[in-house]
């Protein structure tokens, strides 16, 4: 396939296979080898660039994606003689060891700066926590990016005449040789013409699937492309409800003030996924039918009464989330529907929504459990609407049957009502082993977050 | 002095800000071929043979067997008992069974997925306790690998006192493994030569173990071997070892294909494939008093070695070598074990054991403190070792080696550590009262740790450095001690620098390279700057007395040598100390020149909803002898403080049947920017009469101390002792309900 993409600033025409890693056309095919490999999953950030201005994983961005967008790198970012600030913060403060890490360090530090020009610590490590750096313990490099903060990058003076994209150069041409045929259509109309083919595989963001490839998972014949789609890269407002299009990604919640101010467990859960790079490129719909147990959004999106959209040349059909999953990684969806959206009712006035989530560590983190609930006060002082859903405790999303209807239409200030419900939703799970926790730990810790959720009330 | 102690730039800092540094998978291969390993998928069992299946096209490839290597089918490190490929007895899985190489990835991939090991198992060996069992035997005849022991003169007095003593406390502690996680993997790429031999560029720490595994294992004069370290993405131990592996594996491929061959390993092979922190598990007994005073210790410390010897002696040395602590205790008797599992064999990591044996020791102070009814601030303060004291192991710690109170009571104040666990405690009591469910603890550790090898172990290495002086008047420091992100090439210049009144920028450190630079040691042991660096003073020195031969301006001399095609070489070498003295057989006497001290205080919240731990703030005070260079020290200091903490209670393997569970870096959980602590990090020098310009050993310091401090602070926190690491979830959870229970009437 042949792509067009600006790469530091420079345009460059590339003959690709379609499903290459970034990664590798910058390191192998363009010698930009500043750029590493870490772990080629999304975990560790040493492959992170920037993509139309934002963060992203090299190792988990498949060719096709870049054409037509902007790439920077560390080789852009400055050079010894015309350094970025950020370049010469980390060489002052000690910020640099073995420096492997250090060229993600520095584009995530940067796509940071560039979003908030000073960044209290707190934001500063949020920012830095998709780039795993085993050298430094993070203390330097926080002081680097501080001292950095506020000061301008050689870059500002450049042509801004694409700030949020490349070239506009219409679509990739394919080459006889592609080993993956990718539909890349400018409609939904012609996407679900694509689904009905049957065999394509859906790709978003691709931070699930490209781990999957990279661990052993056989490439397909076909892939759809809906990142580009702007009919499901939307968030509709309306008064009733907000219309999630899949292909939204998490860091657009997050910018969603709409979205943050009405549902903030949504917008908690978004915050919680990954870090910035796999906030940056994973999507909604991604979330939901990938299906994982400990998907962070999809208990959320259920306890919210979400409901799903899919598309098909038939025409819609909608699915309650809670409903979605007939088992393990086993979402209701045909070969030839696409999910289009996910709508969330507006929530009524009072309701209080929460999201709880233990996890491995504080960032870049699968749940051990997760939680996602709301409930509001009525008049007479009595919990109403109670939706407790939880994840990664079995091998689906499960609701919290018995704890909500011992819940529904108690006061809240009930004596032994928190004793109660963690003893109820402990009992209730048939909670899993794993490598990540024990099924004791999971269902002491679901009861223990229900019960902090019901202290909200008191 | 004009350079050392002074905070200069790192002078690989800019090329690695600007992405020019080139590591090894950086430069372009070319027509290279990629090497491959077909691994045992069983813990233990019988190989009958390797079929090739027939629909595979077999000429397109290189495949070696054991039956085909050219020498004696060995990786040789301390003993040679670990073979390159199995040969009939499979003893672990992920072990090497048979070497792919082809022209490219996929070719390689297909060629592994075509050959079909015949394996009948056997019962497997998969934990510590059944090695010491010794129902089944799988290594030697009790699968012992390493049996020392560190007893003290007065074996009567030591008998009695533990016979006879008011009581004795007792506490077992348990470690677990570590995997390295340098973000760059390992690899090398081997480069068959016209003569016969080959040479090798690898991420590596000890070009010399590298090509003593290479003489050995293909039988070849190293006069046709050669070994160059590329520049190195972190290492911590993990590439001392087990890049001989790496070597043999690439060398007999590239021999065998005549090709030049790379062996890149991506990391979920990196995980599986090489070396780990030993797990262990250490027993205290401690004679005490009637007047709460401490008579006797008798310590047992078991590691668990995995399948083969790899470099385990040595690390059970050195852990049971600091297995007693930072505390002077009379009479003190010591037993190590390093035990032969059916586990992927355990080698070389940051502290090499001694985190292990001090994690053990600091934890049964505090349980002594616990039992004694006394604060475990004061239990350390009257007991802390200080100059003239004796060590178990019968060395007297003389000048510069007794930082200990000195480190304790500067963390302690910095810390404001008394203070801040009076107020934790009732701000503890105020959020039970409050049902909020974060509890917050201190707690405070007190470690040391010896720089160089141990004993006799620098005369036997006998270090050499050169520098050569060149043309334009700069000079060459010329050694194999490499940079690995600790800053050795920073660090060594700045030494010559200083040693010869040179400007930093006149000195340059030539990239380790075995046809090039003498052998000056593996870089490991916290050795680099303290020994190796006082071998290049004295290689200076050698410089200039040759040069003042030639005229009284040395560096016109040096240079007008070098413009002749006489280029003057100073050379220095280690020299044996008199004073030393050891034995080997009852790890007896000086076991090294320098002992470096740190005080670790640690705050941790921990939420006890869902009992996930969080080292807030870090206070730590070094004590190193001269920081030669403060800013690395520092980055030292908390990059190692992070590693240690971390191993206290996130990072964890789990097993199942020998494999690995853990192995991928979603699932080996390690620290990320918003996992790690905020630092207060202080150095300070009591300079040791033994290292350059007073240093002493620090890499591997600040490992040993964060694991038991954070333990201390969730003691502190939630009222149940932590014993063993990691401090998981589910841990911690099982001992809040075993205390639970205990509490029931
Ligand atoms: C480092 C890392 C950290 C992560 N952390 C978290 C975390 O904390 N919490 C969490 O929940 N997840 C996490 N994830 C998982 C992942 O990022 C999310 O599940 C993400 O939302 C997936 O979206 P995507 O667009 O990248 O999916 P893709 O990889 O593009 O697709 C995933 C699957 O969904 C299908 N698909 C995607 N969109 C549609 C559609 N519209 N219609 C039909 N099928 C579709 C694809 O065919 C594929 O099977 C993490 C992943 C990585 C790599
Ligand atoms: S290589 Fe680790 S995130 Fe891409
Ligand atoms: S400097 Fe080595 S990993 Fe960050």
């Amino acid at each position: 396939m042949k792509i067009v993409c600006i790469v530091n600033g420079e345009r460059r025409e590339l003959e690709v296979q379609p499903l290459r890693r970034l990664l590798d056309v910058l390191r192998e095919d363009l010698g930009l080898t500043g750029t590493k490999e870490g772990c080629g999953e999304g975990e560790c950030g040493a492959c992170a660039v920037h993509i139309d201005g934002r963060l992203m994983n090299a190792c988990q961005v498949p060719a096709f994606q870049v054409h037509g967008r902007k790439i920077l790198t560390v080789e852009g970012l400055g050079t010894r003689e015309s350094p970025d600030p950020l370049q010469a913060a980390f060489v002052t403060a000690g910020a640099v060891q073995c420096g492997f890490c250090t060229p993600g360090l520095l584009m995530a530090s940067r796509a940071l700066l560039d979003a908030k020009a000073a960044p209290t610590e707190a934001e500063i490590r949020a920012g830095l926590a998709g780039n795993l750096c085993r050298c430094t313990g993070y203390g330097r490099v926080v002081e680097a990016v501080r001292s950095a903060a506020g000061m301008r990058s050689g870059r500002e003076g450049e042509d801004q005449s694409h700030p949020h994209g490349g070239p506009d150069v219409g679509s990739p041409v394919p080459s006889a040789d592609d080993a993956v045929q990718v539909f890349m259509p400018n409609t939904l109309a012609e996407a679900l013409a694509v689904m009905d083919h049957g065999e394509a595989v859906v790709m978003a963001g691709g931070t699930d699937l490209m781990a999957a490839f990279h661990a052993g998972r056989p490439l397909p014949d076909k892939v759809l492309d809906i990142s580009r789609l702007r009919e499901l890269t939307g968030i509709m407002l309306s008064p009733r409800r907000v219309t999630l299009g899949a292909a939204v990604s998490y860091t657009d919640l997050l910018n969603s003030t709409e979205v943050t101010a009405h549902w903030p467990a949504l917008a908690e859960a978004a915050r919680q996924v990954g870090a910035p790079a796999v906030q940056n490129m994973g999507t909604v719909g991604g979330n939901l039918v990938n299906a994982s147990p400990g998907a962070d959004l999809v208990p959320v999106l259920a306890a919210l009464d979400g409901v799903v959209v899919l598309a098909s040349t038939g025409g819609e059909r909608r699915v309650p989330v809670l409903d979605f999953y007939k088992g393990y990684r086993d979402p209701d969806r045909r070969p030839d529907e696409l999910v289009a959206a996910v709508e969330l009712p507006r929530p009524a006035a009072g309701v209080r929504q929460a999201f709880f989530k233990a996890g491995t560590r504080r960032a870049q983190s699968i749940a051990r459990v997760n939680l996602a609930c709301c409930a509001r006060i009525d008049t007479q002082g009595r919990l109403t609407d109670v939706k407790l859903v939880a994840g990664s405790v079995g091998p689906t999303i499960v609701a919290l049957r018995e704890t909500m209807a011992y819940m529904e239409g108690r006061r809240a200030d009930e004596g032994g009502l928190d004793a109660a419900c963690r003893r109820l939703a402990s009992g209730e799970v048939h909670a899993i082993d794993d490598v990540r926790a024990s099924a004791d730990y999971r269902r002491q810790v679901l009861g223990n977050l229900v019960t902090k959720f019901v202290k909200i009330f008191v | 002095m004009k350079v050392v102690g002074k905070p200069l730039e790192r002078r690989d800092a800019w090329d690695k800000v600007t992405g020019r540094t080139r590591f090894l998978a950086d430069i372009p291969l070319g027509e290279a071929w990629y090497g491959g390993v077909l691994r045992s998928q069983v813990a233990r069992g019988n190989l009958a043979g390797i079929a090739r299946d027939a629909g595979f096209d077999w000429s397109q490839v290189v495949v070696i067997t054991a039956a085909d290597l050219p020498g004696p089918n060995t990786v040789a490190m301390i003993r040679e008992d670990l073979p390159l490929l199995a040969d009939g007895e499979v003893s672990f899985v992920g072990q090497a069974l048979a070497l792919v190489a082809a022209p490219d990835r996929a070719t390689l991939a297909a060629a592994l997925a075509a050959l079909r090991p015949d394996i009948t198992p056997s019962p497997a060996v998969l934990s510590m306790e059944e090695a010491l069992r010794g129902e089944t035997v799988i290594w030697g005849e009790d699968n012992v690998i390493a049996d020392y022991t560190i007893a003290p003169d007065d074996m009567a007095a030591f008998e009695a006192a533990m016979a006879t003593a008011d009581r004795i406390i007792e506490g077992t502690y348990r470690t677990g493994y570590q995997e390295h996680i340098y973000l760059e993997p390992q690899g090398v790429v081997a480069d068959p030569r016209p003569d016969g031999g080959v040479e090798i560029l690898g991420s590596l720490q000890c070009p010399y173990y590298v090509l003593n595994a290479l003489a050995r294992g293909l039988g070849l004069e190293r006069d046709r071997l050669v070994v160059r370290q590329s520049p190195t993405g972190g290492a911590f131990g993990g590439k001392e070892d087990y890049p001989s592996v790496l070597a043999m594996q690439a060398a007999v491929l590239a021999l065998k294909s005549g090709r030049q061959v790379a062996m890149l390993y991506e990391r979920h092979e990196d995980i599986i494939a090489s070396t780990k922190r030993h797990p262990s598990r250490t027993r205290h007994r401690t004679a005490i008093a009637e007047d709460g005073s401490l008579l006797a210790a008798d310590i047992d410390v078991v590691l668990d070695a995995g399948a083969f010897t790899t470099l385990s002696p040595v690390v059970l040395s050195r852990a049971i070598l600091h297995a007693a602590g930072s505390y002077n205790i009379p009479l003190v008797r010591i037993r190590g074990r390093a035990v032969a599992t059916n586990t992927p064999p355990n080698g070389a990591f940051r502290g090499f054991g001694v985190p292990q044996s001090i994690f053990a020791a600091e934890r049964h102070m505090d349980r002594i403190a616990r039992e004694l009814g006394v604060e475990p601030l004061a239990l350390r303060r009257q007991l802390v070792l200080e100059r003239g004291d004796v060590l178990p192991h019968g060395q007297v710690l003389g000048e510069g080696n007794a930082a200990g109170a000195l480190v304790l009571e500067r963390a302690v104040t910095l810390s404001g550590y008394e203070k801040r666990r009076g107020e934790l405690a009732a701000a503890n009591a105020a959020a039970a009262e409050r049902g909020d469910p974060v509890r917050h603890g201190i707690g405070v550790s007190l470690v040391h740790h010896g720089a160089g090898f141990t004993g006799d172990g620098e005369d036997r290495i006998a270090t050499v450095v050169r520098v050569r002086g060149e043309a334009d008047g700069t000079v060459t420091v010329l050694c194999s001690s490499v940079e690995m992100g600790q800053g050795a090439e920073t660090v060594l210049p700045a030494i010559a620098a200083e040693a010869l009144d040179l400007p930093l920028e006149a000195v340059r450190y030539h990239q380790p390279d075995t046809a090039a630079v003498p052998d000056s040691g593996p870089t490991v042991a916290s050795r680099t700057t303290m020994v190796v660096g006082k071998v290049l003073v004295q290689a200076c020195d050698d410089l200039v007395r040759r040069a003042r031969a030639h005229g009284a301006d040395a560096r016109a001399a040096w240079s007008a040598q070098a413009a002749a095609g006489e280029a003057l070489v100073g050379e220095g070498r280690y020299e044996p100390d008199p004073d030393i003295r050891w034995d080997q057989e009852h790890h007896h006497g000086d076991a090294y020149p320098g002992y470096a001290w740190m005080a670790t205080v640690v705050e941790a919240a921990v939420d006890t909803d869902t009992l996930e731990i969080h080292p807030e703030r870090v206070t730590a005070v070094a004590e190193i002898g001269t920081a030669i260079n403060p800013v690395l020290c520092v980055g030292q200091v908390e990059g190692g403080m992070v590693q240690s903490l971390a191993w206290g209670y996130l990072e964890e393997v789990k097993l199942d049947g020998g494999r690995y569970l853990n192995d991928r870096l979603a699932t080996y959980i390690i620290p990320t920017c918003l996992d790690a602590p905020r630092f207060e990090v202080e150095l300070a020098a009591e300079p040791s009469p033994r290292g350059a310009y007073g240093a002493k050993g620090l890499g591997e310091l600040p490992m040993n101390g964060g694991a038991p401090a954070l333990a201390a602070a969730i003691e502190h926190a939630l009222g149940i002792a932590p014993d063993t690491i990691p401090m998981t979830p589910d841990r911690l959870l099982e001992q809040l309900q075993a205390r639970a229970q205990e509490a029931r009437p």
